[in-house]
């Protein structure tokens, strides 16, 4: 374990962290992704370095306890991941100087189409020839490294946590091209993405939502109180009568858990029942959700242990004692939606259809770490 | 001990919100046996964690930082435990502190005490035993329980119970009880154990409580979850009362039913998380079964498992450790709501249903383990039979064995080959002769008898065993106590449902009994105040008690007068005197007043007198409220009583001016004593005192008067 190289306060950060997500005492993939960021960034500022190599190690320790202590949150490897891959961006711009080593990406070629679909080169460099102003290893002053790269790092990680908080505003960005008035949109769960969109859209455009209940989480319901406060025609509608609704309606937006790599996405139970309908309806499904939820893997192995199972409690009551015994509850917080049941993919980095969701993953992370 | 007690002082000074938890981490009974002969009752696993490791994550979920674990039987092994554990790796959170206590501690009371002369507890905290799971926020609880103390400062505790169904497979049969609750403030009332046998057909809610409480809940679905948030006066009540043993039959009993302590107990009906003790071999079952279904989520095996092991959950509830060293031969079979640890290798064709395996445990060919919970390192060879048993850890069992439900098979035991054995079947390895046994002397013999008593066994151990048989049943020295005990027993083993008991919930056969108890009770409530059913209403200590009380309390006065004891100290000699001949408030209250009134001295001259009076009331007159109640209009006819029959007649209406200068009655109490009919001397006997009890009505009519106009005269200020 490359965590215990670490100083102690840092340590006990990480530790910290890796408690509260084994507790599920910080839950949603948006708070996980913060409290990350800022533990990554106290260990980037605190622990020793003096080369690339053991700043890459000593963050992916961290982000291997973290993932390790919670697999189903996705977005804690996935904000690793991003700071990592921020992290040799900020190393190669300061190693090559004018940055002649790089893809250059001015102007439209046929190469450039090939290369993106490419491990990126920039990578894999040999740092032997592109040593410009930083010195690794310097036996002189092994701190030497880590003091002229901790800024920038600071800076990079500073990057991602922007990127974090105007994640909504810029999901909701482009709102009234998708949403046209006089529209019925069709929503569940409590999904602060999907608010932020539909208020924003309300702005220009005068339509109606229908939000599921959305059971055993109710979440909907929260979610029709404040759609409705902010002045959206709202309908609260039971989950039962969604395929007798989805004739009617224009629109189903959703929000995500986690975006997986072959365009699919985990998210609330109910939405692969409403994308199923729509599905049947030709009605299309829209997804909006922060980058950070774009997770390279995809649901091969782990497609039921991945659900995270809720306990019983909200299904059955515990008092049902002559139930209890026999009756085995399956409660699960997750759908796995199919990437063929989503028409497109409203991220804070534009819109996607879900075929080109690897592309947007290889942009965004470091192929060697995909397995932390 | 000493330096670390200290250094944990001074961090609370520091921070003065940290939440304290005590775990008494021993069980008291051997309810687990053999299983528990050679490991605590605390270290044994369930779902592969031991159950101590359940508590502390049930405790770190709900953020407490500082946990004294009080260890008795086996202490070193737990105190090693803890120390290997991940929970003292920095980083944890939480300050994990083992108390040895000593070889004496007999009862949950006696570590209780052990509490408070090491003086561990420095503000509310956490009581819970060792064997808890538990997903409630109990700083929730916790929260509720400060802000209650805020206003009352007499509520010490505050018990956290959850819903159940009236049958529920984790609400222990025979191990219930009744709660009454008052259904506003949820306050708990009254209190009373459920046993299964003899069945309890009936409980007895005390009188007064109806007239107190305008809305009660009487409940009988409720699992008690033992946890308490206590405040700090607790280990010092079982400090005071050396006799009580068990946290709710007797002391919370003695609270409920004592009116001189008048402190409250409440209860934290939870409705939403689990909590369950592990208290028998059944409570194990059930608790297994609740986390295999993830009632206690997130404390669940692939989410949060307390050891840090990693299983992988996958349809229908199965659990496999991931780090790929679990083998599962293509052709077996794994049933639903199983958990299978590292290491483990099932071979062909063997069935695991319903059962949770251990670390490196190896099923053999053919065999089926059906609801069992087979500890690490155990060895089940080819086409053996497991169901509904509990398996220590290296056990071996070797080929074709049938193992029936509810056998308890103790640590390292080898059985088999073709052993069978019969249902609920115990047993334990021989000791080995060489090695000298450092356990104690108690259990030492216990199990010497065991070995010397062979040959009555009907099970087949097989030609390899080195297995000895603990006999079932009661033994025949046992008195009819012990019987009950036995049946009692029984039914909270695993696997058994108790049929062959007569258990019907209407119990017609316990009904004469209870004909003859009830009227008991009713005699008893004859006099006045009812008194409830503690054990000493059915001695006739009542009649006797009574004169030699009031000559008691006077001889205890009159030391207090003449050697000129503190208020404070006259009062708890009082209480004490009360509490030893068991007479109702009223009669000290009579007594109190009539030795006061005795006190003052009769002296010539209008001033003189009055001087004399007040200045007795000044010294003793708070004496009057501090026996245990305040009831002033009761005061008052005692003292119309008293005087009516003594040389201090006349002096009535001073006395009772003084009282109300001195504010030991209010005017709104001589009101009301003025409009009862007893004041008036009604329902007695005619003769010079009622006489006088009738004048000194008069008196008070003249006092009553006087209120009149005051109040007129400052009304027309």
């Amino acid at each position: 374990m490359t965590s215990e190289v670490l100083d102690d306060p840092t340590q006990r950060v990480v530790e910290n962290l890796a408690w509260k997500l084994r507790r599920r005492q910080i839950v949603g993939s948006r708070a996980t992704a913060l409290e990350t960021l800022r533990v990554l960034h106290q260990v980037i500022s605190d622990s020793p370095f003096s080369n690339m190599e053991q700043l890459v190690t000593i963050v992916r320790g961290v982000g291997r306890r973290l993932v390790e202590a919670q697999p189903k949150e996705h977005s804690v490897g996935n904000t690793v991941r991003k700071v990592l891959h921020h992290i040799r961006e900020e190393y190669n711009t300061a190693t090559s100087g004018s940055g002649a080593a790089t893809i250059s990406y001015s102007g439209f070629s046929i190469s450039k189409f090939v290369q993106l679909g490419q491990p990126r080169k920039h990578t894999v460099l040999p740092k032997a020839e592109s040593r410009g102003s930083l010195r690794e290893n310097d036996p002189d002053d092994p701190d030497s490294f880590a003091r002229s790269l901790r800024p920038v790092l600071k800076e990079a990680i500073q990057d991602v946590l922007d990127e974090l908080e105007t994640v909504y505003d810029n999901v909701s960005k482009n709102a009234p091209n998708h949403i046209h008035s006089d529209e019925i949109i069709l929503t569940l769960g409590m999904s602060k993405t999907v608010e932020a969109f539909l208020i924003s859209a309300a702005h220009n455009r005068n339509y109606t939502v229908m939000v599921l209940e959305t059971a055993p989480s109710y979440g909907g319901r929260d979610m029709a109180k404040t759609l409705s406060t902010a002045g959206i025609s709202t309908f609260l509608v039971p989950d039962s009568s969604l395929f007798g609704l989805m004739s009617r309606v224009n629109k189903v937006i959703l929000g995500a858990h986690a975006i997986l790599a072959n365009g699919g996405m985990f998210a609330i139970t109910g939405s692969l029942l409403a994308a199923t309908a729509a599905h049947a309806h030709s009605t299309p499904v829209v997804v909006c959700a922060g980058q950070f939820k774009l997770t390279p893997l995809w649901n091969l192995y782990h497609e039921y242990g991945a659900l995270d199972f809720g306990d019983p409690n909200q299904v059955l009551g515990f008092e049902e004692g002559s139930l209890v015994d026999k009756v085995d509850v399956v409660n699960p917080f997750y759908d796995y939606v199919q990437p063929d049941l989503i028409d497109a993919f409203i991220t804070n980095d534009g819109d996607h259809p879900p075929s080109s969701i690897y592309r947007l993953i290889k942009e965004t992370y470091d192929d060697e770490d995909n397995e932390l | 001990m000493g330096p670390k007690a200290a250094s944990g002082k001074e961090k609370l000074m520091e921070e003065d919100e940290v939440l304290q938890a005590v775990i008494l981490a021993d069980s008291f009974d051997k309810r687990f046996r053999p299983l528990t002969t050679r490991t605590p009752r605390c270290l044994l696993p369930i779902c592969n964690a031991t159950l101590l490791d359940w508590t502390f994550e049930s405790l770190a979920l709900a953020g407490v930082q500082e946990i004294f674990v009080i260890c008795r039987s086996h202490a070193e092994q737990v105190k090693n435990a803890i120390k290997e554990s991940k929970w003292s790796r920095p980083g944890s959170g939480i300050k994990i502190v083992p108390i040895m206590t000593a070889k004496e501690t007999f009862s949950a009371g006696d570590a209780m005490r052990d509490v408070y002369t090491r003086g561990l507890v420095t503000s509310d905290f956490v009581l819970v035993m060792g064997d808890l799971v538990s997903n409630i926020r109990i700083d929730e609880v916790v929260r509720v329980h400060k802000e209650r103390r805020k206003t009352n400062k007499d509520a010490i505790m505050t018990m956290v119970v959850k819903e159940s169904g009236a049958s529920h497979r984790t609400r222990p049969q025979g191990d219930s009880a009744v709660f009454v609750l008052d259904s506003e403030t949820s306050e708990c009332l009254h209190y009373e154990p459920v046993s299964a046998y003899p069945p309890t057909t009936m409980t007895r809610i005390p009188r007064e409580l109806l007239e107190a409480h305008p809305e009660i809940e009487i409940r009988n679905d409720l699992i008690d979850c033992s946890i308490d948030v206590c405040s700090v006066e607790v280990p010092s009540l079982f400090q005071d009362n050396f006799d009580y043993e068990d946290i709710r039959r007797d002391f919370l009993h003695g609270v409920l039913t004592s009116d001189l302590l008048m402190k409250n107990i409440y209860c934290y009906v939870a409705k939403d998380g689990y909590a369950a003790r592990v208290k028998d071999t059944k409570s194990y079952e059930s608790i297994s079964k609740d986390i295999l279904s993830r009632w206690t989520f997130p404390l669940v095996p692939d989410d949060n498992h307390p050891s840090g092991h990693v299983y992988q959950h996958t349809r229908g509830n199965k659990y496999i450790a991931t780090d790929n060293s679990v083998s599962l031969a293509r052709t077996c079979k794994i049933g639903n709501n199983t958990l299978i640890g590292a290491g483990t290798k099932i071979l062909e064709n063997a069935q695991v249903i319903g059962s949770v395996i251990g670390q490196n445990c190896v099923i053999g060919a053919g065999s089926i383990i059906e609801g069992s919970y087979i500890f690490d390192g155990t060895v089940i060879g080819a086409q053996c039979v497991v169901k509904r048993s509990i398996i220590g850890a290296g056990v071996t069992i070797k080929e074709k064995t049938r193992v029936e439900k509810g056998c308890l098979v103790g640590d390292g035991v080898v059985v088999g080959p073709l052993a069978v054995l019969d249902p609920f079947e115990r047993l334990s390895r021989r000791r080995d002769k060489t090695v000298v046994v450092e356990q104690d002397n108690d259990e030492d013999s216990d199990i010497e008898e065991i070995e010397a008593n062979q040959g009555g066994a009907s099970s087949i151990l097989g030609k390899d065993s080195n297995a000895v048989v603990w006999p079932q049943g009661p033994s025949e020295d046992d008195d009819e106590d012990g019987i009950a005990a036995y049946k009692n027993q029984r039914i909270r083993r695993l696997g058994d449902d108790g049929s062959d008991l007569e258990l019907s919930d209407d119990g017609s056969e316990a009904s004469d009994e209870e004909g003859t108890e009830s009227s008991g009770y009713d005699s008893s409530s004859d006099f006045g105040i009812p008194t409830t059913p503690s054990s000493t209403t059915f001695l006739p200590s009542g009649a006797m008690g009574e004169s030699e009380f009031q000559r008691e309390v006077a001889q205890s006065l009159e030391r207090a007068f003449a050697e000129g004891h503190s208020v404070d100290n006259a009062a708890v000699e009082l209480k004490t005197l009360r509490m030893a001949s068991n007479v109702s408030l009223s009669r000290v209250r009579e007594a109190v007043v009539s030795a006061i009134v005795e006190h003052i001295q009769i002296v010539d001259g209008a001033l003189p007198q009055r001087k004399e009076i007040s200045r007795v009331i000044a010294r003793w007159g708070a004496l009057i409220n501090q026996i245990g109640g305040i009831d002033a209009e009761e005061t008052v006819s005692a003292l119309q009583i008293h005087c009516a029959s003594s040389e201090r007649f006349p002096l009535f209406g001073q006395i009772l001016a003084e009282l109300y200068q001195a504010d030991i009655v209010e005017e709104d109490d001589i009101r009301a004593w003025y409009a009862s009919p007893a004041a008036k001397g009604t329902g007695l006997k005619s003769g010079p005192t009622t006489e006088n009890v009738k004048r000194c009505w008069a008196v008070g009519a003249r006092m009553i008067q006087q209120f009149d106009e005051q109040e007129s005269e400052s009304e027309s200020e």
